[in-house]
């Protein structure tokens, strides 16, 4: 019941809440069952929940399977390349792995029982490889308990997907680089976080405890904002890497619509707005390259590209919930926001907000993210991030120094005391790293709140400097190609 | 006066909230009074010694509202405010009766029967 007026003088004063559906309680497809769910006002019958979800995860995802969406959808899908689904262990990428085992694995093999003739081509898997990746986080957050063997026993239940188990140290890892990457690419830096310029040197020699430079890293965040955000950027790079490393073209997440509000407004919220389409969906390009690269091979070259796609981006958290629960899918993932005795950041109160906007206005949450994917941002590119590997808006850094109060390198050097020793090392090589990041890293990386944050670890100490993930080296040092060069300048070529 | 006997599932992690356990057997009395201002001193069990007299209070049947405010009191064994907030369940927390949403039967207002399934479905860990 909701009050318009007061209950105890007025008999009449309580209204009767409205119904959360819009006509009857039969199911507004088949028109014939009683309804088992209401979703944003319509009411659907158990069956036809089911295929409207497949429905919705086929439209979401086969459109963008081929390089070059053309030619009729279901009969000729082929890839590029293999498949990763990023797993969390949560209900949208436990809803995504059985949607995709389903739609991918198990049809496939039901229409060879059924039809024979195990060579015609419409029996080919989609994928050849269908890759399942977890990044487990435990090390980085206190309180988390270690769930790999879970998700694996979870994942084993899938026939015809393989498992690729990460942590996110991994992403301190010159040994984890260098099995992608080889030899040549594999440099470290570290960064001086004193001033808001970044000064950053190379390491030498390399870092071989990567859990202690994790937690280095997420100690001298400024907020409790920063750290969630850091380690959901680590753990973006982390799967893209590990596509390109499994020649992947797709990688797979399982946003879920509520999901997708959450992170487009969280992103915003945190200066991420440039990268607004890159959020829904992304084509991700490795700068660097393995050593195995033929430059000259045309088909090797297109398969560097990883598509990222949000298949449940039209499935909310609540469909999820209920196809989790029917299908008696286990979810082995824990809450990821926050830990114990962190405050409360940007992420976790846009999502309390949005979940509970979505309980009282169901059809908002698709109104977000509607609306936000018909923005699109000004500006022009300026380059790749190096952190977070995504589109950098050209100008940040003066723009900022136009509008803030700014700590720079000589102003700290003449008050500071003595840097460590590596990055004293080779003063003709420091970068500043500001200028290599975007709007929403470099505020990651210098915005401090009044208050600072409690301690993440008890053991570990706050440093003036600390290193970085293994890919932002080998991004700022890498030799420029010389078709690069030559495209890069072709305008201004004169021919001969 | 009788009592009614309910299995209520608990999932998603909301199971940590009571007791670790994601199967419960709840009994609560059939018909419970209108004023909820009255569900705290009234008993689970109806025939038990000292019960208030029900022919006094206005009664209605028992709904989802008086099993939420019964699984907080007798229940819940940790962090009441994870599960309940404003008389109701939390944003995020789905409730199913018999299998079915129960948004299509009033959601608090939504009256039990005997041997009735209901199940809560935590949504809190989205991705």
């Amino acid at each position: 019941m909701s009050s318009c007026g007061n209950p105890s003088t007025e008999s009449d004063a309580l209204m009767s809440r409205r119904p959360k559906f819009d006509k009857s309680k039969h199911c507004v497809k088949c028109k014939v069952a009683l309804g088992n769910i209401v979703i944003r006002h319509a009411v659907y019958c158990k069956e036809c929940f089911f295929s409207l979800v497949a429905f919705k995860f086929r439209r979401a995802l086969e459109p963008f399977v081929n390089a070059k969406p053309d030619g009729p959808r279901r009969t000729a899908l082929k890839p590029a390349g293999n498949l990763l689904l990023g797993f969390s262990g949560g209900l949208g990428s436990t809803v995504l792995l059985d949607l995709v085992h389903r739609s991918y694995i198990a049809n496939r093999k039901d229409e060879l029982r059924r039809d024979g003739g195990k060579d015609h081509p419409r029996h080919d898997k989609v994928w050849k490889r269908v890759i399942v990746c977890y990044v487990e986080l435990c090390d980085a957050l206190p309180g988390r308990k270690d769930k790999i063997s879970e998700v694996a026993e979870a994942v084993a239940q899938y026939e015809g997907v393989e498992f690729v188990p990460l942590r996110v140290q991994d992403a301190f890892d010159p040994l984890w680089w260098r099995c992608i990457y080889g030899e040549d690419a594999v440099s470290q830096l570290r960064i001086n976080l004193e001033n808001d310029e970044l000064t950053s040197m190379l390491t030498n020699p390399l870092s071989t405890n990567p859990l202690e430079s994790l937690r280095s890293y997420l100690s001298s965040l400024p907020t409790s904002t920063a750290v969630c955000s850091a380690l959901h950027a680590l753990t973006r790079v982390l799967l893209l890497h590990t596509a390109a490393e499994t020649d992947s073209s797709h990688l797979l997440l399982g946003t879920s619509l509520t999901s997708l509000a959450i992170s487009l407004i969280r992103g915003i919220g945190q200066g991420a707005g440039f990268n607004i389409e890159q959020e829904i969906q992304e084509e991700w390009l490795s700068d660097i390259r393995p050593p195995n690269f033929d430059s000259n091979d045309r088909a090797n070259e297109n398969q560097k590209g990883v598509r990222v796609i949000r298949p449940l981006r039209d499935v909310g958290l609540k469909e999820c919930a209920f196809w989790a629960w029917w299908e008696k899918l286990r979810i082995v993932g824990e809450d990821r926001t926050g830990w114990p005795d962190s405050r409360q950041e940007i992420g976790g109160l846009t999502k309390d907000f949005i979940m509970g906007l979505e309980k009282d206005y169901p059809s908002t949450v698709s109104t977000i993210v509607r609306t936000c994917a018909k923005l699109s941002p000004r500006g022009e590119v300026s380059g790749k991030c190096v952190l977070c590997e995504r589109p950098a808006q050209e100008g940040v850094q003066e723009w900022k120094s136009r509008i803030s109060v700014r700590t720079t390198a000589q102003s700290v050097d003449a008050t500071a005391p003595p840097l460590p020793a590596p990055l004293q090392a080779d003063n003709a090589s420091a970068t500043r790293l500001a200028s290599h990041l975007c709007y929403a890293c470099h505020t990651t990386l210098t915005s401090r709140s009044a208050r600072p944050p409690p301690p993440l670890y008890l053991s570990a100490t706050k440093t003036s400097s600390t290193t970085l993930p293994v890919w932002v080296a080998p991004r700022i040092m890498r030799k420029v190609g010389e078709d690069e060069m030559r495209a890069t300048v072709q305008e201004f070529l004169i021919e001969e | 006066m009788a009592t009614i006997t309910l299995s209520v599932n608990f999932s998603g992690g909301l199971e940590t909230l009571f007791a670790n356990r994601t199967a419960h057997t709840v009994s609560i009395p059939a018909r419970v009074p209108v004023d909820a201002a009255l569900w705290d001193t009234w008993p689970a069990a109806p025939e038990s010694a000292g019960a208030p007299d029900a022919d006094a209070v206005t009664m209605k049947p028992a709904d989802m509202a008086y099993l939420l405010h019964h699984l907080r009191t007798r229940v819940l064994t940790a962090r009441p405010e994870l599960f309940l907030e404003h008389g109701t369940v939390r944003p995020g927390i789905l409730a199913l009766i018999n299998d079915a949403d129960w948004e299509l039967e009033g959601e608090g207002a939504a009256l039990l029967h005997d041997e009735d399934e209901v199940v809560f479905i935590s949504t809190l860990h989205g991705g």
